[in-house]
């Protein structure tokens, strides 16, 4: 017989081992360096190189001093060399951001006993994770609405203080999907959810994410049995969000229904996503984690263009 | 109901039985609720129509549980009663119950009460009035009244302390009976004869029809102490009891008194038997001291009056006199005669000694009203003092003499033996004989089982004259078989001679401890003197003090209380038992108790004879009504839990709120089964009643003995909520660190108020200074004061670090924590030096950060730093520092919340902060435990070196 439970509220807090747990998950795949699409001036500065002259730490090249020019950009020691005067240049840096966002509502923290951790564990442990992959292939990752973008060592320990301090605090209310406002262009978002809202409800909140060309990646967490549908008997379901309910004499002649629902559901997500050029992932929690932390990095990276610059790494 | 002897007191309510098929039809229809399953996705399909909804039908068993479960609440609302009191005899006239109060009443009092309102309750559902007649009521007119009255009055009354008579009573009976002429009299009699039973219940019988009354005793005899002597070797307490009928089994005959001092402290218990006869007799073996405290005896497991008996000091040790003929002894007191005496019989008597100068010591003495008098060397008494001694001894007084030169040079009549004069020396000059040893005593002797020392040897005495009898009169003699102590008996006293002298000139034997035994045995043969010596004294007692007022008494169950208002004071030499106006107890003042007991030694229980009569006796409780609610509410709540059980399990199986759910009903359960059943209650009760009464009282609170056994740290309760959870949270999460870190594994935190609890448990005080706390009362300073002095540390937190500015106003922490310490002695502080001891007991820290890190960590002044000392890793003082002052708020920095998450954010914050937080409470723990310990450990490398060398 099929076990699903709903998590205690104990349970549902983000902890240290969704710490340890991202951090044993990103140290197993390499760096990941996102490809960077579109680079302009606008862009913050970071570590990636840019193969351009500009703002940064490491050298580039020297070039002849043009008169107008700041004395104090002259590289004396190489100037000394011979007649002329060089300045130094180094090479441009900028960072990508990534807007992290990671659905802790009361349907996330389901689990039953087909699957190998709960959706909130599996989505907190695969978003942490990515988050650290991320900031050491050099970029700046923050939480939508918590926290500003930055590329710390420790990512993984400040996001997870954030999102303790926000679970903690007494007027938090779990959303189901991020605000609806817009990110900023040449970014990107990952949105890790089980993505039981109404479909029309998601399309607005990526179009308003998306409406200044930020770019994204929906991975949706499901439990098995949320797909197989494995009940039988006399049965009432119960919402967990709200306090609807569904009795059914038997549950089995359910089946079918239900799976051309879900289908027809994932399906309009979807179409929202290719309709904005996202991506959309489907996730479940009996296969490994790493698993979908690699389609994730698949999806980050192939959906720009690697040609033009590669990986600096 | 047949031959079952079950009753109900509301059988209506059986009907509602038929309503049972109804119930059975309503019940089949409803079905077990269906599985629950929380499932998210939900909402993708709510809008389906189900397809099939057939409900199962209850299984059967199920149903047949649930009428089970009806019909035993119908039957326990029906009020079903196991073995009911007999119905009443058909008389429509009022009832009378007739009660006998006395003490003899008081062990089965409650009983009695119980079956009497039994009664009135079922003559009340008759419709017919009562009246309640107590037989100390005496001659009261007799009113009719309902149910509600007599019960209230029953309530009210008390057995009394004393054994009234009914005849006064009867006359109201009589009264009554006139006026009512159908009654029916229930008498609840005491069992014992005494107060004219025989009489009253002939007169009961001609009153009305014999078949309208009806006797109800108790089977079990009355228990009561009449009498306590104190014997030479033992208290012996005289028990008497009523002749019982029926069955004598262990439980009636056997028992234990116990006996108490003064305040009620148990001394001794000692065991009685009764076997077939109707008096016996406990003795309490205990050495005089301890019986001398005896104030109070008592049979265990009897509360009546009667089963208490009270001591006063007629019952107590005995006074001595002692007077020696000696004046000039006073030149060298410790060497005289009557002080190697007092030494000896202070242990056991108390010891009276005539003024110096006194115109007659013995006569002064006689009048002392004593009961042993020593006369150390006194060789003639002559005159008014020869009279009055003699008639002392013949009432029963003790004369013990010693012997000396000047008894041996003359001596009186007063002497158990003709002595001869002169007496003799032993190893003197002159003689060849050595001195001689005790030969061991005569199984006749008193002295018989002293053993006897060898170091004791005589070397001079007085000899006896060799006549007949003179062996009899021997209790001690020498190894030559000359005597040594002679003694007399005269009326009712006896006369002792020791042919010793009182001191060391004549023999060793008053510097043993020998000589002390033989005077208790002596001085423990008197008897009953005191109350016969000197007359006159008594007579003149008298005149002065005609009454005592009672102090304390005893109530009908034998408990010590406040006198009642109707009590009289009692006259000097009152020797009757208890009565209505002497209710027994102690009179008088506290220092001259004169006790009153319900019974006088030659007093018996005779139980009382109603043969021929012709009553209808009836037993006090044939068989206890049981009352089967309890129980079977108790079995239908089983049934609804194994009916809850059931409905859980066809509902979806266990699940954790399913687990949770079962066992809070079986705590529940568990819970009402036990209140349930009152004796297990009242025994519970009794227990905790006994060790109130037994325990000494406590003053160290457990929680101060949990403290002593384990090392913990505390932290000031300061009233502020938040700061008191930060503080409580943030040393738990600290004691569990230094647990996982360090050797010290601490216990949970206590919150303490220094103006109340005892700090002398804890190493290190955390003290959040909070403005809004009041200052401690200057008591509670002086305790702190005190703590710091012993050697706690105290570290206040001042959590002022992002207000506070270097060179800026005193934030109001500061100031508040100033005035705190004005009361207190404060050494020179100075902020943490870098190589002082308490930055490297553990960990190796440069600032001691919390929530904040800019707050400046202050602690006592090291002393100046020597010159040689200049290369040292660590400097310490003599002792650890009493207090530390910091202002970065450490508990709220080492502070998590039941789940392990930290409780408040850091400024500016990391997991590093947090980290090094921990460090710096760990460090200043060790340093609080361990002082400069780690200081000398920097000389290792020195002391190895010089080693090497």
């Amino acid at each position: 017989m099929v076990e699903a439970r709903l998590l205690e509220a104990d349970e549902t807090r983000p902890e240290g081992r969704h710490e340890m747990g991202a951090l044993d998950l990103a140290r197993r795949l390499p760096s990941l360096l996102v490809a960077a699409k579109d680079v302009a001036a606008t862009v913050m500065h970071g570590v990636h190189g840019r193969r351009r002259a500009g703002v940064g730490e490491t050298f580039w090249q020297f070039r002849p001093f043009v008169m107008g020019e700041s004395i104090s950009r002259i590289d004396w020691r190489r100037s000394a060399r011979d007649d002329r005067v060089y300045v130094r240049e180094r090479e441009w840096e900028a960072a990508h951001t990534i807007w992290l966002w990671m659905d802790l509502s009361q349907s996330m923290a389901y689990v039953s006993n087909l699957a190998l951790q709960s959706k909130l564990d599996r989505a907190l442990v695969l978003g942490l994770a990515s988050a650290d992959l991320l900031v050491r292939g050099g970029e700046r990752v923050g939480l939508i609405g918590l926290t500003r973008p930055v590329a710390a060592r420790n990512i993984i320990e400040r996001l997870a203080e954030a999102l303790v301090q926000e679970t903690g605090r007494p007027d938090y209310v779990a959303l189901e999907l991020p605000a609806d406002q817009p990110l900023a262009p040449r970014t990107q978002a990952i949105l890790i959810s089980d993505f039981l809202t109404p479909a029309e409800r998601i399309r607005q909140t990526i179009q308003a994410m998306a409406s200044r060309g930020a770019q994204g990646h929906l991975v949706m967490i499901a439990d098995p049995v949320e797909e197989t549908f494995p009940f039988t008997g006399h049965t009432e379901f119960r919402d967990v969000d709200s306090s609807a309910t569904l009795r059914v004499g038997e549950a089995s002649l359910f089946r079918a229904d239900y799976v051309n629902r879900l289908a027809a559901h994932r399906d309009a997500i979807r179409q929202v996503c290719v309709s904005r050029g996202w991506s959309f992932t489907i996730h479940r929690t009996d296969r490994p984690a790493s698993e979908a932390l690699l389609g994730l990095r698949m999806q980050i990276e192939s959906g720009y263009s690697i040609g033009s610059f590669g990986g600096a790494q | 109901m047949g031959a079952l002897p079950l009753a109900f007191s509301v059988p209506m309510v059986l009907s509602a039985l038929i309503l049972l098929p109804a119930l059975w039809y309503l019940l089949r229809l409803t079905p077990p609720r269906p599985r629950q399953i929380d499932f998210p996705p939900l909402r993708l399909i709510l809008d389906l129509k189900p397809k099939e909804e057939t409900p199962a039908r209850t299984p059967w068993w199920l149903l047949l549980l649930r009428l089970a479960l009806a019909a035993l609440i119908i039957l326990a609302m029906a009020g079903p009663i196991w073995n009911p009191l007999p119905a009443s005899q058909g008389t429509q006239g009022p009832l009378l119950v007739i009660l006998d109060d006395s003490w003899a009443a008081a062990p089965q009092w409650a009983q009695r009460l119980t079956a009497a309102q039994e009664r009135i309750a079922a003559a009340a559902r008759d419709g017919r009035p009562n009246a309640i007649v107590a037989i100390s009521d005496g001659a009261r007119d007799v009113m009719l009244s309902d149910s509600s009255r007599s019960m209230d009055r029953l309530r009210a009354l008390k057995p009394v302390p004393y054994l009234p008579d009914r005849l006064p009573a009867l006359q109201a009976v009589q009264k009554f009976i006139a006026a009512n002429k159908q009654s029916e009299i229930i008498w609840f009699a005491d069992g014992l004869a005494s107060g004219h039973a025989r009489a009253f219940a002939e007169s009961l019988v001609q009153l009305v029809n014999s078949d309208h009354i009806r006797v109800i005793t108790d089977e079990r005899p009355v228990l009561a102490l009449a009498g306590t002597e104190n014997n030479a070797s033992a208290l012996e307490a005289r028990l008497v009891r009523s002749q019982p009928k029926g069955l004598q089994t262990a439980s009636l005959t056997q028992g234990q008194v116990r006996a108490f001092d003064l305040k009620s402290n148990v001394i001794g218990e000692a065991a009685f038997n009764f076997a077939l006869t109707n008096e016996t007799k406990a003795r309490f073996e205990l050495p005089i001291e301890l019986r001398n405290e005896i104030a109070r005896l008592e049979i265990v497991n009897e509360h009546s009056a009667g089963a208490v008996s009270l001591l006063d000091s007629r019952w107590k040790r005995r006074r001595v006199a002692i007077v020696s003929g000696a004046t000039a002894d006073l030149a060298q007191p410790l060497l005289s005669p009557s002080y190697f005496l007092n030494r000896a019989l202070a242990p056991f008597a108390e010891v009276r000694e005539p003024r110096a100068g006194a115109n007659d010591p013995i006569l002064a003495s006689l009048n002392d009203r004593i009961a042993v008098l020593f006369l150390a060397d006194v060789g003639v008494v002559a005159g008014a003092a020869h009279d009055q001694l003699a008639r002392f001894i013949e009432d029963g007084g003790i004369l013990v003499r010693f012997a000396g030169t000047r008894l041996a040079g003359s001596s009186d009549d007063l002497v158990p033996v003709r002595l001869r004069r002169g007496g003799r020396i032993l190893g003197g000059a002159l003689s060849w004989d050595k001195p001689k040893p005790l030969a061991p005593f005569d199984r006749e002797s008193p002295f018989s089982g002293l053993s006897v020392k060898d170091e004791v040897s005589v070397t001079r005495q007085v000899l006896a004259e060799p006549e007949v009898g003179l062996a009899g009169k021997t209790w001690a003699q020498l190894a030559d078989g000359t005597p040594l102590v002679t003694a007399m008996r005269s009326g009712k006293g006896l006369i002792v001679l020791f042919h010793v002298t009182a001191d060391t000139t004549w023999s060793n034997l008053p510097l043993s401890g020998l000589f002390v035994d033989m005077l208790r045995r002596v001085v423990a043969m008197s008897g009953e003197t005191t109350q016969a010596d000197g007359a006159e004294a008594n007579v003149k007692e008298a005149n002065r003090v005609v009454t005592l007022a009672p102090t304390r008494t005893l109530d009908g169950f034998g408990i010590m209380g406040v006198p009642p208002v109707t009590a009289k004071p009692l006259p000097v030499n009152y020797e009757g038992t208890a009565n209505a106006d002497y209710p027994p107890g102690f009179y008088g003042p506290i220092d001259g108790l004169t006790a009153v007991n319900t019974l006088s030694v030659n007093d018996h229980l005779d139980a009382a004879d109603f043969d021929g009569l012709q009553l209808d006796m009836q037993p006090l409780r044939p068989a206890e009504p049981i009352d089967l609610r309890p129980a079977l509410v108790a079995l239908a709540l089983a049934l609804l839990l194994i009916d809850a059980l059931a409905s859980i399990w066809l509902g979806g199986g266990f699940g954790r709120q399913a687990r949770r759910a079962t066992l809070a009903a079986l705590i529940l359960f568990a819970g009402a089964e036990l209140t349930d059943r009152p004796e297990f209650v009242s025994a519970a009760q009794a227990q905790t009643q006994t060790q109130t009464q037994n325990a000494p009282p406590a003053r160290t609170s457990p929680r101060e003995i949990e403290a002593a056994l384990k090392t913990r740290f505390a932290y000031v309760v300061t009233g502020d909520r938040t700061v008191d959870e930060a503080s409580r949270d943030g040393l738990l999460a600290l004691s569990r660190e230094l647990a996982r870190r360090t050797a010290l594994s601490p216990g949970e935190p206590n919150g303490i108020d220094p103006s109340r609890d005892e700090l002398v448990f804890y190493p290190l005080l955390y003290w959040p200074i909070v403005t809004s706390q009041p200052q401690p009362s200057a008591q509670a300073i002086t305790r702190i004061a005190n703590f710091m002095k012993q050697g706690g540390t105290i570290l206040f937190d001042t959590r002022d670090a992002l207000l506070a500015r270097p060179g800026g106003p005193p934030t109001p922490e500061a100031l508040w924590l100033r005035q705190l310490l004005a009361g207190v002695d404060v050494p020179e502080l100075e902020p943490v030096p870098r190589d002082h001891v308490v930055t490297k007991t553990y960990y190796l820290l440069d600032n001691f950060v919390g929530r904040t890190t800019i707050g400046q960590t202050w602690i006592e002044a090291l002393p100046p730093d020597q010159g040689d000392q200049s290369n040292r890793a660590a400097r310490a003082g003599d002792g650890v520092s009493p207090l530390i002052i910091t202002s970065n708020d450490l508990a709220a920095a080492w502070a998590l919340d039941p789940s392990g998450q930290p409780r408040f954010p850091l400024i500016p914050g990391g997991t590093r902060q947090r980290e090094m937080a921990i460090r710096a409470g760990i460090n200043i723990v060790m340093y609080t435990l361990t002082g400069n310990y780690k200081a000398d450990q920097v000389h290792v490398r020195d002391l190895l070196e010089r080693l090497a060398h």
